[in-house]
């Protein structure tokens, strides 16, 4: 009884939403106060469809998440284990240091940024908005991935150090399937930050890195509702994309880990 | 133009700073006759800075400027949806850091952004001279010259002209003068209001009023700081008056004009406002507003808005870029933006330098004027535009 109601309480807040989007997205005229749609049209959706630019976006839009996650987790994933389990001296400040790029707003570095991009050779490529990104998601990263490591006691380690194991196997047999959840946690959070970066984006990839929102957020200052509840249906169907992707990689890996 | 190069790489490299020497400027190309610019603009590949929230817009750059450009100049063109505040941003940047290998070769662009972009010299220079097709254009119109008090020095050339217009639902008789248009609004109690002054439409409504308090356009046909001290209390004041009026009695405005129309589209307030006189064709069309939308031009005047095309000084294909910008003022062009399922909006073409059959078909689609020209008030200098938005916050919604 109680799973129903939570199922259904899901449903209501996560699926409910998007299903009235697509709704609004695929109607003609229905306007307030009309409880029910009249009338049907794809417009919207042959408008998006019909963007020369739809595909290129959606697939740049794809590989600068991903590569923005793999990143994370290629960074956050030492320097959390580092801040939970390393034994180190000044944790506070490291972390505090390591928080740092989220309590300073983007934007007013984002011109100073863009300089060092243009002397870097990085401005206007996929690379430059790649490293850009690592900006808004890798402190949250660290501090999802580092509360993680937090609950996971010591003696595991030392558990594996006395069965003679090396560190990488302890490390790739033990750790991180325990740290499964918050491994997800973090790639989830770190891929939806990265989708919805529209400023960054603009100003390091100067329009020739066209992700999703580039095409999507001018739509939100004109009247289409239709076009912009079309959009937001894409947009929100991205991160179930990923996290569809995820977990068939965690399955992979779980069935390798198996036959070893 | 895309370069993939591997992170780690480029991160190594730490100081490549792109030095591929300048374009050639305005003042050599300007010696070269057309036809070698048209020569050297062959497999190019351009791109163009443009706002690109509107599908009636994006489709006339897409189905009629981008395919007419490959097939007769074999340039490849492509919109990058980005707004002004955002390239003049990026290009002041690009300016500090020196950078001439830039990303936009066509910049769509006015007014105060215009201003902006000249003072911090972030455009190509002077080229309207060389482009043949300004023949078409009108030159003794005010706005070849002139944007909005800045002086154009032909760094940008006129591209549309649009007129403000008002839209009315189920209004059994709609007022046509701005005195009847305040009235209707005392008679019909939350049915009006205007966007936020920071807002360009919510301005321009503004704008109105200054001349409507004005005797005579020619009081504010230039900057007038006197006038303002003078008359300025008298613009707040029919707008004080106004407000009680409004939607949710002037209390609060809405952020933008998406926002009203879709008040507007809702039921919730029966007129909405805004440059370019055809706009509700497109809308009505695409089911947002109802089908009794009525769309009235002032007759006590009515502000004309023109924007501009230009380019920005790091293009690297500034042949290229003029070759486009040439055949978007071309009669064929401005004629097929007039149409209303795609964009819709006004031509700034001279009516006497075009074909007698170019100009029938310019009749026939513009059809009955919505604001005939007599009543086509010129666009204030950018620095009244300042000043309503500097206190208008102040003189009108915080003395409710």
């Amino acid at each position: 009884m109680r799973s129903i109601l939570g199922w259904s309480m899901l449903l209501l807040v996560f699926v409910v939403p998007v299903l009235f989007l697509f709704l609004r997205s695929i109607t003609f005229g229905w306007r307030y106060p009309d409880l029910f749609p009249s009338d049907w049209s794809m417009r919207a959706w042959h408008v998006i469809a019909g963007d020369p630019q739809i595909l290129q976006a959606l697939l740049t839009t794809m590989l600068v998440g991903i590569t923005v996650v793999a990143l994370n987790l290629l960074l956050g994933i030492p320097a959390a284990y580092a801040l939970s389990h390393g034994r180190l001296k000044g944790v506070v400040w490291l972390e505090t240091i390591l928080f740092l790029p989220i309590l300073v707003p983007v934007l007013a570095i984002a011109m100073g940024l863009h300089i060092t991009m243009i002397r870097l050779g990085l401005a206007d490529h996929i690379s430059g908005v790649i490293l850009i990104h690592l900006l808004p998601t890798l402190p949250y990263t660290i501090r999802v991935l580092r509360s993680g490591f937090d609950r996971i006691a010591p003696g595991w380690r030392r558990l594996g150090d006395t069965l003679g194991a090396p560190r990488i196997t302890l490390f790739v047999t033990g750790l991180l399937p325990m740290m499964r959840p918050s491994l997800r946690s973090a790639a989830v959070l770190a891929f939806v930050i990265s989708l919805s970066q529209y400023v960054l984006t603009a100003i390091i990839g100067g329009g020739q890195v066209t992700t999703l929102p580039l095409l999507y957020y001018p739509f939100f200052d004109s009247a289409d509702q239709a076009v912009i509840a079309g959009f937001s249906v894409v947009f929100a169907a991205l991160p179930a994309v990923f996290l569809l992707l995820w977990e068939s990689l965690m399955a992979g890996f779980t069935y390798l880990l198996r036959r070893t | 133009m895309k370069r993939y190069v591997p992170l780690p790489l480029l991160l190594a490299a730490a100081a490549c700073a792109d030095g591929e020497g300048g374009a050639e400027d305005a003042d050599t190309l300007s010696e070269a006759p057309w036809e070698e610019i048209e020569e050297a603009a062959s497999g190019a590949e351009i791109s163009m800075y443009m706002w690109g929230g509107d599908e009636g817009i994006n489709a006339y750059m897409d189905e009629v400027v981008a395919p007419h450009l490959e097939e007769e100049y074999d340039i490849t063109f492509s919109r990058q949806p980005m707004d002004a505040p955002e390239f003049l941003s990026r290009l002041m940047t690009e300016r500090e850091a020196d950078s001439m290998d830039g990303s936009g070769d066509i910049l769509w662009i006015n007014g105060e952004n215009f201003r902006t972009a000249k003072e911090n010299e972030l455009l190509y220079g002077s080229f309207a001279d060389m482009l043949p097709n300004m023949d078409y254009i009108n030159e003794e119109a005010p706005y070849v010259e002139n944007d909005m008090g800045t002086a154009v020095e032909g760094m940008q050339v006129p591209w549309g002209n649009v007129q403000y217009a008002f839209q009315f639902q189920g209004a059994e008789d709609p007022p046509e003068t701005m005195e009847e248009l305040l009235d209707w609004a005392e008679e019909n109690p939350g049915s009006m209001t205007y966007p936020d002054v920071s807002n360009d439409t919510g301005n321009g409504f503004v704008r109105h009023i200054l001349h409507h308090v004005a005797e005579s356009p020619e009081d504010l046909a230039e900057y007038d700081e006197a006038w303002l001290e003078e008359n300025g209390d008298d613009v707040w004041e029919t707008l004080r008056e106004l407000a009680p009026h409004l939607w949710r009695e002037g209390e609060t405005y809405p952020d933008s004009l998406s926002q009203q129309d879709q008040l507007f589209a809702d039921g919730e307030v029966s007129m909405t406002l805004g440059f370019n006189e055809h706009r509700a064709e497109s809308l009505i069309e695409q089911g947002t507003f109802p089908e009794d939308t009525e769309t009235i031009g002032l007759t006590s005047g009515s502000i004309s808005s023109v924007h501009y095309l230009s380019m920005p000084f790091n293009t690297t294909e500034p042949e290229a870029a003029l070759v486009a910008i040439n055949y978007m003022l071309s009669p064929e062009a401005q004629i097929a933006k007039l149409e209303p399922s795609r964009w819709g909006e006004g031509h700034i073409l001279d009516l006497d330098a075009v074909s007698s059959g170019e100009r029938d078909e310019i009749e026939a689609m513009v059809g009955e004027e919505v604001v005939p020209q007599e009543d086509a008030l010129p666009e204030l200098d950018a620095r009244y535009v300042d000043w309503i938005q500097d206190n208008w916050e102040q003189e009108v919604v915080q003395q409710r």
